[in-house]
C-alpha cells in the first residue's frame, strides 16, 4: 500500500497523521490545486455537498449514504473546518482523497477556509492542541489559498459556496481573479464565499458584514446571462437540509446534521446523475456508537 | 557522567537526561516516558543513589510530566537492582498521591499498589504502613483521598496487630468531615470487604456500611450498593435479613434517583447476593417499584435487568408481577426506556416458554415494532433471533412478517439495515418458495435504494442468500434482474450491477461466472462514465483468481485481459490506475503503484 493510501486509512479511522506527512501532503496538493480553475470544470455525475464544520463522523455518515469516494464523484462547496470536534481530520481527510483522486473529489473554499476566521472558532486551537505547534494549521492555510472558488457541473449547474456578487455578471469575471490570496474584506473574491440569496429585489446590506444579500431578480439576471440552470451553494443552515429559492433556480444544500451538535437539523446532499438528474439525499447525524468515544479522562491539557 | 569518554551509546542517554531538565515541557514529558532507558544506562547504583533522589526533588512540573512520572515509576523496581531497594520509590510517590491533579494521584495510587506486592515484611513495616498514614492523616483531603485505594493491597500482608490499625485508621477516614475522602472510602469498601474476615466484616465494616448508606451527600450514598453486594456475598441469608435488609429498602427507595439508579443497575448481581428467600419475599416488589420509578433513567436501567432477574424467579411471579410492569413499559413515555425495554424483552421468552410468549409477548413486541422511535424498532429487531428460537419461523413470520416487511421500507436507513440483516436468518427457515412469495421483491427493490449503505448491504445480502439456496436459485431468481440493471439509464443502477455481480462471483459456479458475469462486466468496462469504467476493473481484479481456478484461461486470455489492455490507456487516470491493478494480479506481481 502507498503511504497515500496508509494514511487515507487513519485518517478514516478519525487518527492523525505526523507532521511531516501533512507537509508532504498539502506540497502535493497544491501542484494538483494550483492547476484547477476559478471557474472549475466538473463533470456529471456527481453529488454535491454543503458544510461540513468538523463533524468527522457526520462526514462518515455522508459517504455511508452517498458512496465512498472514489466509487462517488463529490464536490464540496467549503467550510470543511471550525466549530466542530475534529476539523483537523476532516481537512486533512478531504485533502489526502483529493490527492489521490484529484478527478473524483473537488474542494472549493468556503469563508472558513481563512487566516482569519479559523483563530477565531476553532481551527487554529485545534491544531494547535492535536499537534503541540502551529505549523500544521499554517500548512493547511496555505492550501486554502489555493482551492478553486466556483465549480460548473456539465456548463449548467454554477456552484460556489456563499452566492453572487455586484462584481460579477459573468463566469468570465469569475476566472479573472487572482485567487491565491487570504480571503479579501470585501471585493468579488469576498462576495462569492460571504453572501446569501434573500427575498428582496436587487441587492441589500449583509447582516454577516462581508459579502451582499442578493435577489430572485439577480439570480435570475445571472442564469439567464450564463446559459445556467442552476446555482447551487451552502452557507447558511438550513433545518430541512436544502432549500430551494425563486423557483428552483437556487438551491442551498447543508450538509452537517445535529449543527454544532445541538441544532437539532438533518443534513443532505444533492446527487446529480449523468442526465443532471437530481436528487437530494437527507441524513442524520451518525448515532452514538459510531463515534469514538472521548479518552475518560483527558491528558492534562497545558495548552488551554 | 564522564563526559571524557566519548561513548557513542551513551551519547543519546546524556539528551535525554539534559531532557529531563529542558524548559520545553514536551521534551520534559518525553524523557520521563524513557525513564527506563536512561536507568538502563545509569546501572542500577546510580539510579538508586542518583536518579531517584532527582526525580524526587523534581515533582514540581507540569501535571502531564506528573502523570507520565506516576507511571513509569510504578514500573521501575527491576531498573534499581532488585526488590529490596522498591522502598525507595515510595518517598516520589508519596508526593504525587497528594498532588492537586485527581489523575495524577490516581496513576500514583496504582503504582503503590503494584509496589506494595514486592516489599517484604521488614519493608513494610518500616516504610510502607508509615506512608499510609502520613497520606490517610494529611492535612489537605488529597492525601487522605488517595489513602483510601491503599488499604485493600496493604491489608493481607500485614500483621493481625497492624491490621488491628489499620482498620481503625479506615474507620476514620469514613468519617472524614470532607466528602471527597468518604466518597474514596465508600469507593474501596467493597474492596476491603473481600478481605475482611467474616467477623470483621460483621463487627468492623457493618457499620461503616450503615453509617456511609445514610451520609447526607448522595454521592455517597450511591457508592455503597457495591458495599451492599460485597457484604451479601459474604453472609448467608438469615444474616442478611437480620443485617441489611433495612438498609437495602431505604436505599432502594432513596430520596435522590441516583442512588436508585444505582440498585437498579446492580439489580441481578444484588439479587444473586442476597439469596433466593429475600427476592421472593421483598426484592420482587423492591424490583415492581424500580420498574415504575418516577425518573426515566432509573426505568431504562432497571430494564436492562429483567432477563437476568426474572431467570431467579418463578413463572407465575413473572407472569403476575413482572408482566403487568412490562406492558406499560411499552407505551413508556421516554424512548431510552422503551429503547433499553426493547432489546431485553425477547430475553423473556425462553423463560416464559412458546405458549405465555404467544400468548402475552407477541403483541408487545409487533407494538416496538410499529414504535416512533427508529431506536426502539432497531433493538426489538435485531434481537428477534431469541424470539424464534421459542416460538419457531413459522408462527413468528406470520405474526411479524407484516410489521417486518412495514419496516423493510422504513424511512430510516439503519433500520432498512438491521433488517436486511435479518433476511438471511428469515430466509434460511421461510425456506425457497415462502421467501420467493413474501420477500423476495423486497429483497431486489433494495438493490435501488436511494442510500448507498442499504445498496451495499443488499448485494451482500444476495450472497448470503445465494448460500442459502444454491447457485440454480441465484441464476433463476436473483441474476436476470441484476442484469437487467446494466442498461439502466442512471448510472447508479448499472454501478450496482457491478458491485453485486463482485459480490455474487466467489459463490456463483463456472457457467455463471463465464455466460453471465463476465460478459456483462466486459460490457460495462466500457462505459460512458470513469467511474464504472474502473469499478468493472477492480471487479476484474477478483474474477481473474477464479477464472483461473475454474481453468477458464480462454474467457481470460481472449477477453479479460484484452480488454484490460486497452483500460490502461483510458483517458481517466483513476481507470488506468485500477487496470493496471488488475493486470498485475494477472502476471502474478505485487502490486507496487504509486
Amino acid at each position: 500500500m502507498s503511504d497515500l493510501d496508509r494514511q487515507i486509512s487513519l485518517l478514516n479511522k478519525c487518527q492523525l497523521i505526523k507532521e511531516s506527512e501533512v507537509k508532504d501532503l498539502c506540497q502535493k496538493a497544491r501542484e494538483i490545486l494550483i492547476e484547477e480553475s476559478n471557474v472549475q470544470r466538473v463533470d456529471a455525475p456527481v453529488t454535491i455537498c454543503g458544510d461540513i464544520h468538523g463533524q468527522f463522523f457526520d462526514l462518515q455518515e455522508l459517504f455511508k449514504v452517498g458512496g465512498a469516494c472514489p466509487d462517488t464523484n463529490y464536490l464540496f462547496m467549503g467550510d470543511f473546518v471550525d466549530r466542530g470536534f475534529y476539523s483537523v481530520e476532516t481537512f486533512l481527510l478531504l485533502l489526502a482523497l483529493k490527492v489521490r483522486y484529484p478527478d473524483r473529489i473537488t474542494l472549493l473554499r468556503g469563508n472558513h477556509e481563512s487566516r482569519q476566521i479559523t483563530q477565531v472558532y476553532g481551527f487554529y486551537d485545534e491544531c494547535l492542541r492535536k499537534f503541540g505547534s502551529v505549523n500544521v494549521w499554517r500548512y493547511c492555510c496555505e492550501i486554502f489559498d489555493y482551492l478553486s472558488l466556483s465549480a460548473l457541473i456539465d456548463d449548467k449547474v454554477f456552484c460556489v459556496h456563499g452566492g453572487l456578487s455586484p462584481a460579477i455578471s459573468t463566469l468570465d469575471q469569475i476566472r479573472t481573479i487572482d485567487r491565491k490570496q487570504e480571503v479579501p474584506h470585501d471585493g468579488a473574491m469576498c462576495d462569492l464565499l460571504w453572501s446569501d440569496p434573500d427575498e428582496i429585489e436587487s441587492w441589500g446590506v449583509s447582516p454577516r458584514g462581508a459579502g451582499y444579500l442578493f435577489g430572485g431578480d439577480v439570480v435570475s439576471m445571472f442564469v439567464h446571462a450564463n446559459n445556467l440552470d442552476l446555482i447551487a451553494r451552502a452557507h447558511q443552515l438550513v433545518m430541512e437540509g436544502y432549500k430551494l429559492m425563486f423557483k428552483d433556480t437556487l438551491v442551498t444544500v447543508w450538509s452537517a446534521p445535529n449543527y454544532c451538535y445541538r441544532c437539532g437539523n438533518v443534513a443532505s446532499i444533492l446527487e446529480f446523475n449523468e442526465h443532471l438528474g437530481k436528487n437530494y439525499k437527507i441524513f442524520e447525524a451518525a448515532p452514538h456508537e459510531n463515534r469514538s468515544i472521548p479518552a475518560k479522562t483527558p491528558m492534562p491539557d497545558y495548552f488551554l | 557522567m564522564e563526559v571524557d569518554s566519548v561513548d557513542e551509546t551513551l551519547f543519546p542517554i546524556a539528551v535525554l537526561i539534559d531532557e529531563l531538565k529542558h524548559d520545553d515541557v514536551s521534551l520534559r514529558l518525553n524523557a520521563i516516558k524513557r525513564l527506563s532507558t536512561i536507568a538502563v544506562a545509569l546501572g542500577p547504583q546510580r539510579t538508586r543513589d542518583e536518579l531517584i533522589p532527582f526525580l524526587d526533588e523534581s515533582i514540581d512540573d507540569e501535571d502531564e510530566v506528573l502523570l507520565a512520572l506516576a507511571e513509569e515509576l510504578g514500573n521501575f523496581v527491576g531498573y534499581l537492582g532488585g526488590a529490596q531497594h522498591a522502598h525507595l520509590l515510595l518517598p516520589p510517590l508519596e508526593t504525587l498521591a497528594a498532588v492537586e491533579e485527581t489523575t495524577v494521584r490516581d496513576k500514583a495510587v496504582e503504582s503503590l499498589n503494584k509496589i506494595v506486592l514486592v516489599l517484604d515484611a521488614k519493608q513494610i513495616e518500616e516504610y510502607y504502613i508509615l506512608l499510609v498514614k502520613r497520606l490517610s492523616s494529611g492535612d489537605w483531603f488529597t492525601s487522605r483521598s488517595s489513602s483510601c485505594s491503599l488499604y485493600s493491597n496493604l491489608y493481607q500482608v500485614v500483621s493481625p496487630a497492624n491490621q488491628e490499625e489499620l482498620r481503625k485508621s479506615f474507620t476514620q477516614l469514613c468519617t472524614d468531615d470532607t466528602p471527597m475522602v468518604r466518597r474514596a472510602a465508600a469507593a474501596n469498601l467493597s474492596k476491603l470487604t473481600k478481605k475482611f474476615s467474616k467477623d470483621h466484616v460483621l463487627s468492623d465494616i457493618l457499620v461503616l456500611f450503615k453509617n456511609l448508606a445514610a451520609d447526607d451527600q448522595d454521592s455517597v450514598r450511591l457508592l455503597t450498593v457495591d458495599v451492599l453486594i460485597a457484604i451479601a456475598e459474604t453472609f448467608n441469608p438469615k444474616e442478611n435479613k437480620t443485617n441489611i435488609l433495612e438498609t437495602l429498602k431505604n436505599l432502594s427507595n432513596d430520596k435522590s434517583w441516583r442512588v436508585r439508579y444505582m440498585i437498579a443497575d446492580k439489580f441481578v448481581q444484588l439479587a444473586k447476593a442476597v439469596g433466593e428467600e429475600i427476592i421472593k419475599e421483598e426484592l420482587i416488589s423492591t424490583f415492581v417499584n424500580i420498574l415504575r420509578d418516577n425518573e426515566a433513567e432509573v426505568r431504562t436501567a432497571a430494564c436492562t435487568q429483567i432477563p437476568g432477574f426474572c431467570s431467579l424467579m418463578d413463572q407465575d411471579s413473572i407472569l403476575n408481577l413482572i408482566l403487568p410492569c412490562v406492558k406499560n413499559l411499552v407505551t413508556d413515555n421516554s424512548q431510552h426506556v422503551r429503547a433499553s425495554l426493547a432489546t431485553e424483552i425477547s430475553g423473556l421468552a425462553p423463560l416464559l416458554g412458546k405458549q405465555h410468549t404467544i400468548e402475552h409477548l407477541l403483541q408487545l413486541f409487533l407494538q416496538l415494532l410499529k414504535d416512533e422511535s427508529a431506536d426502539v424498532r432497531l433493538n426489538i429487531i435485531s434481537k428477534l433471533d431469541r424470539v424464534n428460537a421459542v416460538i419457531g419461523i413459522e408462527l413468528l413470520s406470520q405474526s411479524l412478517l407484516p410489521a417486518i416487511i412495514e419496516l423493510a421500507e422504513d424511512k430510516q436507513w439503519r433500520v432498512r439495515l438491521a433488517i436486511i440483516e435479518n433476511i438471511p436468518l428469515l430466509a434460511g427457515q421461510l425456506g425457497k418458495e415462502f421467501f420467493d412469495e413474501k420477500l423476495g421483491s423486497l429483497c431486489m427493490s433494495w438493490l435501488g435504494d436511494p442510500v448507498f449503505s442499504i445498496r451495499e448491504a443488499a448485494t451482500t445480502n444476495l450472497r448470503k442468500l445465494t448460500e442459502v439456496f444454491g447457485v440454480e436459485w441465484s441464476k433463476q431468481q436473483i441474476l436476470p434482474k441484476i442484469l437487467l440493471m446494466s442498461t439502466n439509464v442512471n448510472y447508479l443502477y448499472r454501478m450496482t450491477t457491478v458491485f453485486a455481480l463482485t459480490t455474487l462471483a466467489p459463490v456463483v459456479n463456472q457457467q455463471v461466472l463465464s455466460e453471465q458475469i463476465v460478459p456483462t462486466l466486459i460490457q460495462l468496462s466500457q462505459d460512458a462514465i470513469p467511474n464504472i469504467r474502473f469499478n468493472v476493473c477492480k471487479s476484474l481484479e477478483l474474477v481473474i483468481p477464479l477464472l483461473n481456478k475454474f481453468e477458464l484461461g480462454k474467457i481470460l486470455n481472449e477477453q479479460v485481459i484484452p480488454r484490460l489492455n486497452t483500460m490502461v490507456e483510458d483517458a481517466d487516470g483513476d481507470v488506468r490506475f485500477y487496470s493496471q491493478k488488475a493486470l498485475m494480479v494477472n502476471s502474478g506481481n505485487e502490486v507496487a503503484v504509486a
